[in-house]
């Protein structure tokens, strides 16, 4: 009998917690979201429209934008953080007297609180006292816009969050690259292969499972980004930063339109779900994973 | 063998090699290191930059062209902790996080066990389920769980944020324990449940000292992530519960940032999650990847 419950009541308490406050909050956003939900508005409650407010979300302009600046931001931070972190996991890799050290060193920005990330990024991007700009002058190049600059907002948040999750990047690359066999390399050393090419046919190859997992461990964060652009740009200027959690925010939080507000989140959730399964499958990531496992 | 490695790492210790071969190795060892330093100082300074801001007087902070050596004070800490709430805010911080880490723990390590151990029909499913909650983003769920707060009289309250963040912990609990369960041989466990042993007794007497180390780095990312966390605890509270990013939050203005006091809040909420990561930095590695990859 006790093998029979016992699992099952091991489970109870795991299952109790994402019901309450994972699958029960979003079952009650999903009725939120077919409804008129207004609570500023003087009619307030509106009660029950159906799908009109996901066929609103379908014709949203700014609810697009935000999908695109949110796809251009995610695959530009995560191939950067990818091919840095890669570079750095192969500099790294070597035997050096305090290395080790710089091995640790290198995780800090990871670690620091993502709001004082942004507090912190948006104090020294700052255009007339800032010391990014500081430095700029003094080899001579022109100070820059940086956050309030519509050509250069973007680039400047992608700047942070590359410098904030490059070193989660290295740090799963380099257990991989610590995990590679010596074998392949002293055969490709013996035919002559060059580092490039060894790099290119032997360690990239190899590293595929472990380069798949840090990218969709990436990409999934960074989709999701809010607390350093809400400390930074709040989406600005002119919202070319207005990533889809900040535009989240604003119809939540400023329009009071709930009801809304639901809907988007329901549309972005299926979206990024939808990305997710394309990704595993087009990979092939989870057949390995359980296979491994 | 031992020269025939020599051609793939950069050996410390040269003696015997060619001499043009010692030039060439250590023209490329004192590249590489300064490469090494290189990437250090631009992936440092903005913390570097943070923590001097931090102890600097209200002048120097601001001053441009920017002071390098100043005379440290610890105004921004004062005002941080008398002005802005800043001490109450780590005190909810702790009991917040602390509480949540040891229920996601508790709660994830029971449910890891059993889907490790037994024959659960669809525990892959289930697993993966639990994983899914990892990939939800959190301005989606913070709606609903904000009216619902409202309702139930849990707004502003402990509660409410611990088990959000209990919640938010379970993936990484359930997921790296499950595989260090795996790792720990059956024969073991059996040899106690024929001296008498019961299953809990089992798990809390043989399986959870063993997975110290797995314990360990679930332990700093549960932390981490719930330590870091704003946007449930700025949504969810609004004096009572008010947690350290949110008070960090608040020293920015719409037009301007207190830079001393901001940065401040940036250390103090820093340093406990660098001092408790770096120390388990052997773990990190499996306890950020769901225990998939090894170190």
């Amino acid at each position: 009998m006790r093998e029979r419950y016992g699992p099952w009541l091991m489970l109870t308490p795991c299952f109790i917690v994402l019901f309450v406050v994972g699958i029960y909050p979003l079952g009650y956003s999903l009725w939120i979201s077919l409804n008129a939900y207004h609570p500023t508005n003087p009619s307030f409650p509106q009660g029950f429209i159906l799908f009109e407010n996901y066929v609103t979300a379908f014709f949203d302009e700014r609810a697009r934008h935000a999908l695109g600046v949110t796809a251009l931001f995610t695959f530009s931070s995560v191939s950067l953080s990818l091919v840095l972190g890669m570079g750095i996991a192969l500099l790294f890799n070597i035997r050096l007297p305090g290395v080790a050290i710089a091995r640790a060193l290198i995780l800090i920005p990871m670690l620091v609180t993502p709001i004082a990330v942004g507090i912190t990024w948006r104090i020294m991007y700052n255009p007339e006292l800032g010391v990014i700009n500081y430095l700029l002058r003094l080899v001579g190049l022109p100070g820059q816009g940086w956050l309030g600059s519509m050509n250069q907002a973007l680039l400047s948040v992608i700047i942070v969050d590359v410098w904030q999750w490059t070193p989660f990047m290295f740090l799963i690359l380099f257990a991989g690259v610590r995990s590679l066999p010596k074998s392949p390399f002293e055969a490709a050393a013996i035919d002559g292969a060059a580092r490039w090419q060894t790099f290119l046919y032997v360690t990239l190859p190899m590293m595929r499972p472990v380069i798949v997992l840090a990218v969709l461990l990436r990409a999934v964060d960074s989709v999701r980004t809010f607390d350093q652009i809400f400390m930074m740009t709040r989406g600005g200027p002119n919202l070319v930063t207005d990533l889809a959690s900040i535009y989240l925010h604003r119809v939540n939080f400023k329009f009071f339109d709930i009801g809304y507000g639901a809907a988007l989140s329901w549309a972005f959730l299926i979206l990024l779900l939808a990305a997710v399964i394309a990704f595993i499958r087009y990979t092939g990531f989870l057949r390995r994973a359980t296979e491994a496992g | 063998m031992s020269t025939e490695r020599a051609a793939h790492d950069f050996p410390i210790g040269l003696g015997g090699a060619p001499r043009s071969y010692v030039m060439r190795r250590t023209g490329a060892t004192v590249l590489a290191a300064s490469a090494i330093l290189l990437v250090l100082t631009v992936f440092l300074f903005p913390y570097y930059w943070m923590v001097t801001s931090a102890f600097k007087a209200a002048g120097d902070v601001t001053a441009y062209p920017p002071i390098w050596l100043f005379e440290p004070t610890l105004e921004n800490f004062r005002e941080l902790f008398e002005d802005l709430g800043g001490l109450e805010a780590l005190r909810n911080s702790l009991i917040v996080v602390g509480v949540s880490t040891c229920l996601a723990l508790i709660i994830g390590s029971m449910a890891a066990y059993a889907l490790a151990r037994y024959d659960i029909k669809g525990k892959e499913t289930i697993a993966l389920e639990i994983l899914l909650v990892r990939m939800l983003p959190p301005i989606v769920s913070v709606i609903p769980l904000f009216l619902l707060a409202k309702k139930f009289g849990l707004f502003d309250t402990y509660t409410i944020l611990i088990a959000i963040y209990t919640l938010m912990g379970l993936p990484f609990v359930v997921w790296v324990m499950r595989v260090f369960t795996q790792e720990i041989p059956r024969s073991i466990e059996e040899a106690a449940l024929i001296d008498g042993c019961t299953r809990l007794q089992v798990l809390f007497r043989i399986t959870l000292p063993l997975m110290l180390p797995g314990l360990a780095a679930t332990v700093v990312i549960v932390f981490m992530f719930a330590w870091n966390e704003y946007l449930f605890a700025t949504m969810l509270t609004s004096s009572h519960a008010k947690t350290l990013p949110v008070v960090a939050a608040v020293t920015v203005k719409p037009r301007a940032i207190s830079w001393g006091v901001s940065s401040a809040a940036g250390v103090l909420m820093s340093v406990p999650v660098i001092v408790l990561a770096l120390l388990a930095q052997r773990y990190l590695v499996r306890g950020l990847t769901f225990g998939v990859i090894k170190d």
